[in-house]
């Protein structure tokens, strides 16, 4: 088959698109996570639309390119520090206020400021919302692209 | 009084019920993907129109994504006809 | 064939009595979601209330979320290791 011939990879005109396309994808979704608590979106939903554009790369470039340039440990620890980050937030809730997952942060003049009437485009408000929605957006990003990665690379050596 | 919101949001659930459908019935499984990632892109259309954008968002990522990406590896991995078998 | 048709006609019965005895739609039976509503954001400051309560009053289910997304990347990494590693 030329699939095998040009290691699983698409032709000229995929690539371009895709390797054109993969920025603003990118930077969308951290527009989503980064808005997590301001607009429509948060860790799950960016994090899952740039584990999309990863698979786009993905597709478009083949799974040995793959293998060269990322590998799965690498993800897996990605994903394993915003596991961790999560929990630490939390735990600091625990020692540092009242309890568990507590929203430390509200009221701090760093953080938590709170505007009145709306917040309409104030990133550091929120107390720890940010840092978690980094955190699982982290999580669910390295995830998934590794879910699909690792089923692409045992799907190419089995052929 | 049917309004054109809920003439749109008919639309959209007939056609969710026809992708499904065909999703079902058909032998090439990789057409039966197709109509999957399309059923789950109207899904996410209709979570829009019922004031969702938050699961909309999360469905058009990894319903009509990453599960397509998932199940279409799978079907390179295996076998892309389904074999007509006795029941 | 005839079991399948009864089982279907009971489903579809079923949900056509569902779908007519529906709640109505934004009329919610409890209060607690009134609370969340009128002070969310000046609780947390958060504009989207959705992420606030997904975050802050219902961490605990996020962190479960995060539980199970944690084991299943984990257990697929683990059952489609790569075969260099196997041999090591």
């Amino acid at each position: 088959m030329s699939e095998e011939k040009n290691n699983g990879r698409m032709s000229i005109i995929v690539r371009t698109i895709a390797s054109s396309v993969f920025p603003f994808i990118v930077i969308f979704s951290f527009y989503i996570i980064m808005h997590g608590h301001l607009t429509p979106g948060g860790g799950f939903q960016g994090g899952s639309v740039a584990a999309s554009a990863i698979v786009m790369l993905i597709a478009a470039y083949g799974y040995r390119k793959v293998d060269e340039r990322v590998k799965e440990n690498s993800l897996a620890c990605i994903e394993s520090i915003g596991a961790i980050i999560f929990v630490a937030v939390a735990f600091v809730g625990l020692f540092m206020a009242a309890s568990f997952m507590y929203n430390f942060l509200v009221g701090s003049p760093f953080f938590g400021e709170i505007p009145h009437g709306g917040n309409t485009g104030i990133l550091n408000s929120g107390g720890i919302l940010p840092i978690l929605n980094i955190a699982v957006g982290l999580k669910v990003m390295a995830g998934l692209s590794a879910v699909v990665a690792v089923m692409a690379l045992s799907a190419g050596e089995k052929k | 009084m049917i309004d054109l919101f809920s003439i749109i949001l008919i639309l959209i659930s007939a056609l969710t019920i026809i992708a499904s459908i065909i999703s079902v019935l058909m032998k090439d499984l990789l057409s039966c993907v197709i109509a999957l990632a399309i059923m789950s892109l109207l899904l996410s259309l209709y979570f829009y129109m019922l004031h969702a954008p938050d699961v909309a968002i999360a469905e058009a990522g990894v319903g009509a994504c990453i599960t397509t990406a998932i199940f279409i590896v799978a079907i390179k991995a295996t076998e892309r006809y389904e074999k007509e078998e006795e029941r | 064939m005839k079991a399948k048709t009864i089982f279907f006609i009971i489903f579809m019965a079923f949900l056509l009595y569902a779908a007519f005895e529906i709640h109505p739609f934004s009329k919610p039976t409890s209060k607690m979601d009134d609370y969340i509503i009128s002070n969310a954001q000046n609780e947390t400051g958060a504009n989207n209330v959705v992420t606030s309560v997904v975050f802050d009053y219902r961490g605990y289910d996020t962190l479960g979320e995060a539980t199970v997304l944690f084991a299943a990347v984990s257990g697929v990494l683990v059952a489609l290791r790569r075969k260099e590693d196997k041999h090591e």
